[in-house]
């Protein structure tokens, strides 16, 4: 798959002016949709039972039709109208002619009475008309996705339309949580760099709410035309049994309606396609703009933003509305043109029948079995050009699904080693170049060895994170090597590797769960005791203590109930329940006060004694206390040394940063 | 009512002419052959000749052809549904700005509460709800009433006999909506709840990738998906197999209640019996007896009146259902904000000369007190750092200024005034404020600088930028002022994205300046100049610190350290080290030495 899907700028006009980051790229060529409804296909096996089942009822679905236009005959002839069964007059068809040798002879009330008792035992097996629930979805992408993915129909009620029906929604659900899950299991596993890439990043779950869509490309294209050309035969056969001598034209002017209607519906397709479209970039933006707000709320609200957070949602809102009316206009003018189509047909078979009836030829009932046939095969014309229609805005949003599943993900481990870091971490010549052309590491050589508590020091930007990313293989360095105890780490699976490090980040991220289940998630089998030897090294006890619930208090979105120290001791816990050999601090201290701090590094002292402890940090109370400082600036290692070893020499560059930082040299 | 008796006459007059006439050769009634344009020998012939028949047919066809464009496309088709959809969001329009307005003027009480994902669920899925309930529960039932009284008026017309049935086949199918509401209440509950932890879930597995990678829990993130999945999913299978076992239970009975009309009037039709008021409307159908046409007019008019019967009930059914949306969407429109603009507010004067805290307390939770009788004096030109252990109440006592939540005591004043004489959007106009939290929204780094501005212009823009030293490193980005970012700030580093939060604050250009943990992520060769540079702009303004770093609070002019929700000193750096035994000397010393007391 291209670039293409993933929006390039130049793309459409609707991408300009409306931000959604989700790709609405317009262009599907036909031969790219077949594709993806081919691959799309490829999802059934997982669903083979119930497909099967849908199959077996799709086609017991067309029995009645094979009965309902002469049973509707004898009605009108033979009850109503009092005629007795007159072999000179237009047959029945060969399979339906034993039921006629029944009747025969019988008197009108009497071949009421049977059929009344066919016309029950019909109800209760097959109903009345087709059984579909339709419940309000939301205008968001979230709640029509959730609605479709539960969808569910049947041509049938009755016993065997309840019975279709469930099998329906199952089959439906199935497949697209199937599909759903592993989007989302590829999802987790994206690499950290791809992460990184906010296009990319800030778009990801809402392909989530694509994959829904992939029962309907199925169906769309094997079911719903295969039983409608079924249908359509079936009522041929039945036509071309009857008919075929007194009104041969029928049958001509019935199937002519197919070419006509495709004739008519493809090119239209187009232009709903590009309307459809519109309608919903427009939407998704709107719904990006409420999403963006309401996750920015205290941002917004401090920022006196909310005039113009309401102002953006409602324009955007207006502009979704207004295409949306346009799509219902194309609808009413695409009802329209099927509408005259089909009421062109129907006169033409009123006026033939009638005219037929009026000489002599046909019965009264022949025309009430006709006008069903022949809509039956009109309509099935008309159908098969609106699939087309319907599918394109299904088969974009597939399409997006498969961009992510193609997507280069960390290959997830195929065999689990033990692994027990025994020495340390070692970089020879490691340089980092991101795809974009920007050089973060250069010529990096060192060695870290479990038992130290080390520090990442330097200006901004200097490559720290880098750096240290590149120890749970979060980024592969584009040269030299990193070694775990000797072993290149690009040979060790990623799990194994990842098994012996924790990274605790600078953006404090927590998940809606109990303070308990965000510790636990960082190590499923630490215990009570584990999870408070972590708190109470990260200082968190206390405040967990005063909390109305303890650790099972439950954290709103992203933590928001504690202050940002707080959710950075949090963070810290985490890293320490895991109580791996290596452990990675990103700005541990940064919004901590100085007891806190000398509390938590003292703490991270105290497990570097088994481990490798690496603290990346601008504070100078923190810094100083570790065994060795690496000073970096500009992707590369300028000094490595101690606190009081560097500060010795007089124009060391750790020196000027530590002088420049002005917290040192005996304020006090 | 009126609309659905004509509509129906013109049906049932389609009917008979069709089939008595046309098909069976009988002669019409006297009003159809002056509609027609027919001479007489059409009523009075025993039997109409096969020219005559098809003189009615082609005229016939003409007819409903004319009609049907006129009326139903037309009016139907163009008119109504457009202007339908049309009324529809212009009401959900209204109300989905309105919610999104009171979501955004609520308390940040409610909202720390809240998870996101349920409020954006509410806003969207119900304000469409009420939209639509309006169409659902009050046009179309308005219409389909009508069309049902019509049909219903028809049937009595043809026989009180089947009058009476079919009113009786709506008490058994009443019965069983009765039965199933609750049943499909709890489920709809249950499924929209499910739904939106499933959406809740979704978003935060895209915030907190990193974190999940980090601690290697992608498959237990992907465990409690599938979890929370297929929960929502089988309440979603549960809700419609109750629906369909009502849907299944109404088409039963009412398509028994048609094969046994159609039973009986078969037998009416074969007898030759009259129908109820045929007689009495020869001069407009030949409906005089139960014959073909009747059988075929009442037959039609039967199935309409059970298809508004369902209907109705099917639209009941979604009532339900969206009540439940309902319920959820009032919940948000009822919350009243906490902080409420008083009468005759006016705006907050400018300049802004002095910033004074009196006796504030401020608890968010009854009975955890975060503030405690705060009283601080701060005034233009001067920088205020605001000093204190984690969780001492700092960004509190700044979210009190922004009037985010008022004080339970006590009151601020600006320039001598009480804080809540202004009106929130001046105050919130005349503050700027670089949060800790560096949020960037997705748009151009020059839209994000001067998001919270109103018409900057690109210097200005880049005149902020280069005050916070932002300048450099937006130049070397690929489009410069224009690149875009992404809802998290995406590539940039924590200390830029830093930067363009205080340049956020900076553009704005307001009397009074909140940095709230500005530094934090800098190194201290960046922060010196950032610092060095805000002292500078910042000579007629009144400024608020809160930080921890040392090398910033030397610098302010005056130091307030905030213990416990108390402010226990307040002097200069030199004042303050002069104590002996001074909260704020311990705090220093901490800092310098890094070990613990």
């Amino acid at each position: 798959m291209s670039d293409a899907a993933l929006d390039t700028p130049s793309e459409s006009r609707s991408r300009e002016r409306f931000d959604d980051r989700v790709d609405i790229n317009p262009k599907i060529t036909n031969r790219e949709a077949f594709r993806i409804v081919g691959r799309s296909l490829g999802y059934l096996a997982r669903v083979k039972g119930l497909f099967a089942a849908k199959v077996a009822f799709s086609l017991i679905a067309l029995i009645p039709g094979l009965i309902a236009p002469w049973t509707g005959k004898i009605l009108i002839d033979q009850v109503i109208l009092k005629k007795p069964f007159n072999d000179a007059e237009v047959p029945f068809p060969p399979y339906f002619q034993p039921v006629v040798d029944f009747l025969r002879g019988m008197a009108p009330m009497e071949i009421m009475l049977y059929l009344t008792a066919l016309f029950a035992g019909l109800l209760v097996v097959y109903g009345r008309g087709g059984l579909g629930i339709s419940l309000e979805p939301g205008r968001d992408s979230a709640t029509i996705s959730e609605g479709k993915i539960s969808a569910g129909g049947s041509g049938m009620s009755g016993l065997l339309g309840a019975i279709e029906l469930l099998v329906d929604i199952r089959l439906n659900q199935r497949l697209a949580n199937g599909f759903r899950t592993l989007l989302f299991r590829r999802l987790s596993r994206l690499p950290m760099k791809t992460i990184d890439d906010h296009r990319i990043g800030d778009s990801v779950y809402r392909v989530m709410y694509d994959a829904p869509d992939l029962p309907s490309v199925c169906f769309s294209f094997t079911l719903a035309p295969l039983f409608t050309v079924i249908g359509t035969l079936i009522a041929l056969y039945q036509m071309g049994a009857t008919y075929s001598t007194v009104a041969p034209e029928l049958i001509w002017v019935s199937l002519a309606m197919f070419p006509i209607a495709l004739l008519v519906t493809i090119p239209l397709s187009a232009f709903v396609r590009r309307i459809q479209q519109a309608s919903r970039a427009a939407g998704t933006a709107t719904t990006n703009a409420i999403e963006e707000s309401m996750s920015n709320l205290h941002a917004v609200q401090s920022l006196g933003g909310m005039d113009r957070e309401a102002q953006r949602v409602e324009s955007r809102s207006r502009e979704s509305f207004r295409r949306f009316r346009h799509v219902v206009l194309t609808g009413i003018g695409v009802g329209f043109i099927g509408g005259a189509l089909g009421g062109a047909l129907s006169i033409f078979v009123m006026v033939t029948v009638a005219t037929s009836v009026i000489g002599g030829i046909m019965t009264p009932g022949d025309y009430y079995a006709l006008i069903g046939l022949a809509g039956t095969i009109g309509g099935a014309g008309v159908g098969l050009g609106m699939v087309w229609i319907g599918v394109q805005s299904e088969v974009a949003a597939v399409r997006r699904v498969f961009f992510f599943l193609d997507m280069e993900v960390e290959t997830p481990a195929t065999a689990h080693e033990r692994l027990a870091v025994r020495e340390g971490v070692s970089f020879e010549n490691v340089g980092l170049t991101y795809p974009n052309g920007h050089r973060a590491l250069a010529n990096v050589n060192l060695s870290l060895n479990l038992g130290e508590l080390v520090a990442f020091v330097g200006p901004t930007g200097a490559g720290k994170t880098s750096l240290a990313y590149l120890i749970p293989g979060f980024y592969r360095p584009t040269e030299g090597r990193v070694r775990l105890d000797g072993r290149d780490i690009a040979e060790i699976d990623l799990d194994s590797l990842r098994s012996q490090v924790s990274y605790v980040f600078q953006e404090h991220l927590l998940l809606n769960e109990s303070i308990r289940g965000n510790l636990k998630l960082a190590n499923p089998a630490a215990t009570e005791a584990d999870i408070r030897r972590a708190c109470d090294a990260a200082s968190a006890t206390e405040f967990i203590e005063r909390l109305p619930d303890g650790l099972d208090t439950r954290l709103g979105q992203s933590g928001d109930t504690l202050s940002v120290g707080q959710k950075q001791r949090l963070c810290i816990a985490r890293g320490l329940v895991r109580d791996t050999r290596i452990l990675i601090l990103d700005e541990p201290t940064a919004a901590l006060d100085p007891q806190t701090e000398n509390a938590l590094v003292n703490a991270l002292r105290q497990a570097a004694e088994g481990q490798l402890v690496i603290v990346i940090a601008h504070r100078l109370s923190t810094i100083r206390q570790a065994d060795r400082i690496v000073f970096l600036e500009e992707g590369a290692i300028r000094e490595v040394g101690t606190h009081d070893g560097m500060m010795a020499i007089p124009d060391s560059a750790y020196r000027r940063f530590v002088e420049l930082q002005g917290g040192d040299v005996g304020t006090v | 009512m009126v609309i659905g008796l004509i509509a129906g006459y013109v049906t049932i007059t389609g009917v008979d002419l069709f089939t008595n006439a046309v098909l069976n050769g009988q002669p019409i009634a006297p009003l159809q052959r002056l509609v027609l344009l027919l001479d007489p020998s059409y009523v009075d012939a025993t039997a109409l000749t096969a020219d005559q028949r098809t003189t009615i047919l082609v005229r016939l066809i003409l007819y409903a052809v004319a009609f049907t464009l006129l009326i139903r496309m037309l009016a139907d088709s163009l008119g109504v549904v457009y202007w339908e959809t049309w009324i529809a969001q212009a009401i959900n329009q209204h109300l989905r700005v309105k919610m999104i307005e009171n979501a955004e003027h609520l308390s940040l009480r409610y909202q720390s509460h809240a998870r996101t994902g349920d409020a954006i669920y509410r806003v969207f899925q119900d304000s469409r709800m009420i939209s639509n309930i309006i169409a659902t529960i009050i046009l179309d039932p308005l219409e389909q009433g009508a069309g049902m009284l019509g049909a219903f008026v028809i049937i009595w017309f043809f026989s009180p006999v089947l009058g009476t049935i079919f009113t009786l086949a709506f008490i058994p199918i009443f019965l069983a909506v009765m039965w199933w509401t609750p049943r499909i209440q709890r489920l709809s509950w249950l499924s929209r709840q499910s739904n939106s932890d499933v959406t809740s879930r979704i978003q935060e597995v895209a915030a907190s990738i990193r974190v999940l990678k980090a601690n290697q829990a992608e498959d237990l993130a992907v465990a409690r998906f599938d979890r929370d999945s297929r929960a929502a999913l089988d309440y979603a299978y549960y809700l419609r197999l109750e629906i369909m076992l009502l849907l299944i239970t109404m088409s039963t009975i009412a398509g028994a209640t048609l094969i046994g009309a159609d039973y009986l009037m078969a037998n009416w039709t074969v007898l030759e019996d009259p129908t109820f008021l045929g007689g009495v409307f020869a001069f407009i159908l030949t409906f005089t007896i139960w014959n073909f046409g009747a059988f075929q007019a009442a037959r039609e008019n039967n199935g309409e009146l059970i298809g508004k019967y369902g209907f109705m009930f099917t639209t009941w059914v979604r009532a339900i259902d969206m009540a439940m949306g309902l319920n959820r969407a009032y919940y948000l429109l009822d919350l009243k904000p906490d902080v409420v603009e008083a009468e005759g507010a006016v705006p907050m004067p400018t300049p802004v000369a002095e910033v004074r805290y009196e006796g504030v307390s401020f608890a968010y939770d009854a009975g955890v007190p975060v503030l405690a009788d705060v009283n601080l004096t701060a005034r233009a030109g001067r920088t205020t750092a605001i000093v204190g252990a984690t969780g001492a109440g700092k960004s509190t006592l700044m979210s009190l200024l922004l009037r985010l939540y008022d004080p339970d005591a006590g009151s601020i004043r600006v320039n001598g005034v009480p804080l809540d004489r202004f009106t929130i959007d001046s105050i919130r106009t005349n503050i700027a404020i670089a949060l800790q939290q560096n949020v960037l929204f997705a748009a151009t780094v020059a839209d994000n600088i001067g998001y919270a501005a109103t018409g900057v212009t690109r210097e200005q823009v880049q005149h902020a930028a280069e005050v916070v030293c932002a300048d450099g490193f937006i130049a070397e980005m690929a489009n410069g002022y224009d690149t875009e970012l992404g809802e998290r700030g995406g590539k940039l580093s924590t200390g830029q994205r830093q930067r363009l939060s205080i340049a956020r604050a900076v553009v704005r250009d307001t009397p009074i300046l909140i940095l709230d943990e500005p530094t934090a992520s800098l190194d201290a060769e960046t922060e010196q100049q950032v610092l060095a540079n805000l002292a500078d702009w910042g000579r007629e303004r009144v400024l608020f610190v809160i930080t921890h770093r040392l090398s910033t609070i030397r610098n302010a002019d005056q130091i307030a350290f905030l213990n416990d929700g108390r402010i226990t000193e307040v002097g200069t750096h030199d004042e303050l080290m002069a104590r002996a035994n001074g909260d704020y000397r311990r705090f220093v010393a901490q800092e310098t030495q890094g070990t613990a007391v």
